[in-house]
């Protein structure tokens, strides 16, 4: 369930939504002096002193533009619109800690034996499906083969989930069976058993991606062939969870009702019923201001200056596994041989020159005018501080033009008659820069970047001239075209902050095509036999930022923080990650009407 | 008239099969594809490719067209990349919720539009006709969307009279009368809106061909011969004024047909318009071709319509 994808998604109506706040009454002043505008430290929880009453309904408000698909399985979903909607129901096997360890608190616990190179997993025994079946070793099996079924036809299957022995032999359709999973007490036993290839350190991280964390129901979906279980009726109407709440009612592409399972694992749900609504990023805010949802998911942080003061609500707010990041192309990728090959003349492959650009930009300013209020901060390093031991407290760079400017001229990169340098060789250097279109605030922060860059006498251009919308841009920083040299983009992470996906030798999203010796040591390092000990990992995971930092290929700009308006009358919603974050039985809600 | 029918109809033929051609290669030629939008660093590039070349995306676009084409005769229109089921069910759901508000949107639209064209035209310069006049330009000043939000911020959040998103609300269980009466009040507010957006263009056609007829030779003629005014007015003037109207007709139904894009995002109404503006987005190949072919047809259908309408109130064109 934890998954984004790539960020750069805005809609035309994206910026109707600060015209309709205008009209909403009173006037949400911007006067507020955006350079002194301290950053505000979000609560991830509403503590309500007040008693709850019995049951209630609790009116969630899920915010997109576009419609919403309903593929109602943890196996099949692709957007984080139908895991918000999932969220009351589906539940994962494990449950982790705030920095996504596995713990011992959910339906199944999972425990590693690195000599035997197995994973045990143990379903709990009162863990059942919301029709009343046993959640059983079948079901986990199940899940497997939905992704793995090549007729399924899922992204979901992936290089890393082949560490499991025979999956691949059961994709290529070599065997009917997966080797690897084991169910020492058949498939209506409660436990089973995962033989891997090898061991990794990031197994006990949820979200690795070498193990699934999801079930699903054997008994109910057996007769539905691979290929048309995305779009069938018990996938797309009536989903069968094990989560605390039941999708009672569906109306498709629009809104879920949601009651209580009565057989949930950790008691009956308190609340009598949720509700969940799609509500457009022009409207939301009016609908706040009118008390009509008890809490909005996926809130347009762009638009935030509309909704961050509603009486009646509380804003909370947490760090998003996300960062935005600058990259510099130095390389090409070879579609042959699946490598990322370096270009030593490239005119980016200078860390003088990538250093002097990171340093000549002012980020801190562009987050306190663009987005007040802490919603984003000067990133520092490529791991964000929510994975904890693994963050470095490395500096990572500030503005210093000063500093800049001296890495330049150092580095021969000599100030000519028009204010501008040229490269070492004395010829005229142009870089060309891409950034994705978006929200308004894109266009302004690109335009600041040249500036700032002009100010160390860089001619820095925008690749054709204008913003890209998000296919072309991604279009042409994935073929290396010859109009990028430096780009700006933002990842959202998986909950295992092991990077060798993003910036290894192999790995295609290494899009500034950076390959080195040392980087290459080092990111094995992170995975390796060795980093099973945790101590081990935490120090590999420092050397890798603190060299990413000096070498500057990848630079990242921003961390972004996502905020959750919740209603006063809520009582026990956290949004947190792990299990200290939104447990959807415990909610309750203390009076009949929203707080105003 | 049934030979001219026909005929129109298969002139369509080649249209369709021109347009299904172009919009085939436009659509392969934007950049990226359906896959594209998955990019995370939790999928693998590898599975991406195997899946971009299960859907055939690598071939030529000759054999993928031609494909299409196939399985389009067999009633196949695909499946859509991004709900991952046919694009038939998918549209067919989302047309017949444009269909109730585009429909419901036209009644409105010329309910209000003709009389207030035809009182305009006929008290020309009088204050009924400035009235009017100003409440046009208004009209056609105001960005719709504009218009739209402020409606929905107004009836819909600060007065709370209609629904504000959805096509129907979640405690009503299909097929009862509950269900199509909650169907019914999640059009009115977007209906009412968009019909009276749509306004201003009827009155001023109206109002000027009532003005312009009010001078012909023939109105004269009938006066002269003693014709009694109200007679004059309902068969002379008004029935030559509204031909213009007429022939606009058909396209404007299939304009409407086709969803409005605003209005189904600000309201987030399931219907076609908003279903192909997120399909361009996500480049859903098949969902794209699907509906453009649709609207294609639906223009030219629209086209067809307005001249059957134009040779039944026009005798003249009646002429084989």
């Amino acid at each position: 369930m934890k998954k984004k994808s790539a960020f750069g998604y805005v809609t035309l109506t994206a910026a109707l939504s600060i015209l309709l706040v205008a009209c909403g009454g009173k006037s949400t002043s911007n006067n507020t002096d955006s350079s002194t505008a301290k950053s505000v430290s979000f609560s991830t929880a509403y503590k309500s002193s007040k008693a709850a009453i019995k049951g209630g309904t609790l009116n969630v408000a899920v915010v997109t533009d576009s419609p919403i698909k309903g593929i109602w399985s943890e196996q099949y979903y692709d957007d984080q619109t139908d895991a918000d909607f999932m969220s009351p129901a589906a539940e994962s096997l494990f449950s982790t800690d705030g920095s996504f360890k596995f713990t011992k608190d959910g339906a199944a616990t999972i425990t590693f034996d690195n000599d035997a190179k197995t994973a045990t997993v143990k379903i709990k025994d009162n863990v059942k499906w919301s029709d009343g079946e046993p959640v059983t070793a079948q079901d986990y099996l199940f899940a497997y083969e939905q992704v793995a079924n090549k007729d399924s036809e899922t992204q979901r299957y992936t290089g890393a989930l082949q560490n499991l022995e025979g999956l691949t032999e059961y994709h290529d359709g070599k065997s009917d069976s997966i080797s690897g999973f084991e169910m020492p007490d058949g498939p209506d036993g409660k436990t089973a058993v995962l033989h891997f290839k090898e061991m990794k350190p990031s197994f006990t991280q949820s979200g690795n991606g070498y193990f699934l964390e999801s079930a699903a129901p054997y008994h109910y979906l057996k007769d539905v062939p691979f290929k048309d279980m995305a779009a069938s009726d018990k996938i797309l109407k009536t989903p069968l969870f094990f989560g605390p709440f039941v999708m009672s009612k569906i109306v498709a592409g629009q809104s879920v009702e949601y009651t209580p399972n009565k057989y949930y694992y950790k008691g009956v749900p308190k609340l009598d019923k949720v509700t969940a609504e799609v509500v457009s990023s022009s409207s939301i805010a009016a609908a706040l201001k009118n008390h009509k949802y008890d809490l909005a998911l996926e809130m347009p942080t762009a638009t935030y200056d509309n909704w961050k003061k509603i009486s009646g609500y509380t804003n909370l707010g947490k760090e998003e596994l996300s960062y935005t990041y600058l990259a510099f192309k130095v390389g090409k990728f070879d579609n042959d041989k699946s490598v990322n090959v370096l270009d030593k003349n490239a005119k980016m492959n200078n860390k003088s020159l990538r250093q002097a650009m990171a340093y000549a930009l002012n980020n801190d300013d562009i987050n306190a005018k663009f987005y007040p209020g802490g919603l984003r901060t000067t990133a520092t390093t490529l791991i964000p501080p929510i994975f904890g031991e693994f963050h470095s407290d490395a500096k990572g760079y500030t503005l210093n033009i000063k500093k800049a400017n001296s890495l330049l001229d150092k580095a021969g990169y000599k100030k000519g008659k028009d204010g501008y340098r040229t490269d070492p060789d004395g010829k005229k250097l142009t870089i060309n820069f891409a950034s994705m279109a978006g929200s308004d605030a894109a266009e302004a922060i690109a335009q600041d970047y040249i500036q700032q860059w002009k100010k160390i006498g860089l001619r820095v251009k925008l690749t054709s001239g204008r913003l890209l919308d998000y296919n072309n841009f991604y279009d042409k920083v994935e073929k290396d075209s010859k109009d990028i040299d430096v780009f700006q983009a933002a990842w959202g992470l998986s909950s295992e902050p092991s990077p060798a996906d993003l910036y290894s030798e192999e790995a295609p999203y290494n899009m500034a095509r950076f390959v080195t010796a040392e980087n290459t040591k080092l990111l094995n390092d992170i995975d390796s036999q060795a980093s099973l000990n945790t101590a081990h990992r935490v120090k590999a995971f420092k050397a890798w930022q603190d060299y990413m930092l000096d070498e500057a290929y990848v630079v990242p700009l921003q961390y972004r923080m996502a905020v959750t308006p919740v209603n006063n009358r809520v009582k026990n919603f956290n949004i947190a990650y792990g299990s200290d974050g939104t447990q959807w039985q415990d909610i309750q809600v203390t009076s009949a009407s929203r707080a105003k | 008239m049934w030979k001219t029918i026909l005929r129109r109809f298969l002139v369509m033929i080649p249209q369709l099969i021109l347009l299904s051609v172009l919009v085939f290669v436009l659509a392969k030629m934007m950049p990226g594809d359906p896959f594209t939008g998955m990019i995370t660093p939790q999928t693998d590039p590898k599975q991406l490719d195997a899946l971009r070349a299960a859907a055939g995306l690598n071939d030529p676009w000759w054999t993928q067209y031609f494909r299409w084409v196939g399985n389009l005769f067999q009633g196949d229109l695909g499946n859509s990349y991004a709900y991952r089921r046919p694009v038939t069910g998918l549209i067919g759901d989302r047309a017949v919720n444009t269909f109730w508000l585009a429909l419901f949107t036209l009644v409105i639209s010329y309910a209000i539009s003709i009389p207030l064209g035809v009182i305009a035209g006929r008290f020309e310069d009088s204050n009924r006709d400035k009235a009017i006049q100003v409440y046009t330009f208004i009209l056609l000043a105001v960005p719709s969307f504009v218009f739209l939000l402020f409606s929905l911020l107004i009836f819909g959040y600060i007065l709370d009279w209609f629904p504000t998103s959805g096509y129907v609300s979640l405690n009503v269980d299909a097929g009862t009368p509950a269900y199509w009466l909650s169907r019914f009040q999640h059009i009115l507010l977007p209906g009412l809106t968009a019909g009276l957006l749509s306004t201003s263009g009827t009155i001023q056609y109206l109002r000027a061909g009532v003005i312009d007829n009010t001078n012909e030779d023939f109105v004269r003629t009938a006066r002269s011969k003693g014709v009694p005014e109200r007679v004059v007015f309902s068969k002379h003037i008004l029935r030559n004024s509204l031909l213009p109207i007429a022939a606009f007709m058909g396209n404007s139904i299939t304009g409407l047909l086709g969803g409005s894009i605003y209005v189904e995002t600000i309201f987030s109404y399931q219907g076609m318009g908003q279903l192909f503006i997120s399909s361009i987005g996500t480049r859903d190949y098949s969902v794209i071709t699907a509906l453009t072919l649709l609207f294609g047809f639906l223009t030219l259908l629209g086209n067809l319509l307005s001249d059957i309408i134009m040779s039944i109130v026009d005798p003249r064109i009646r002429v084989e």
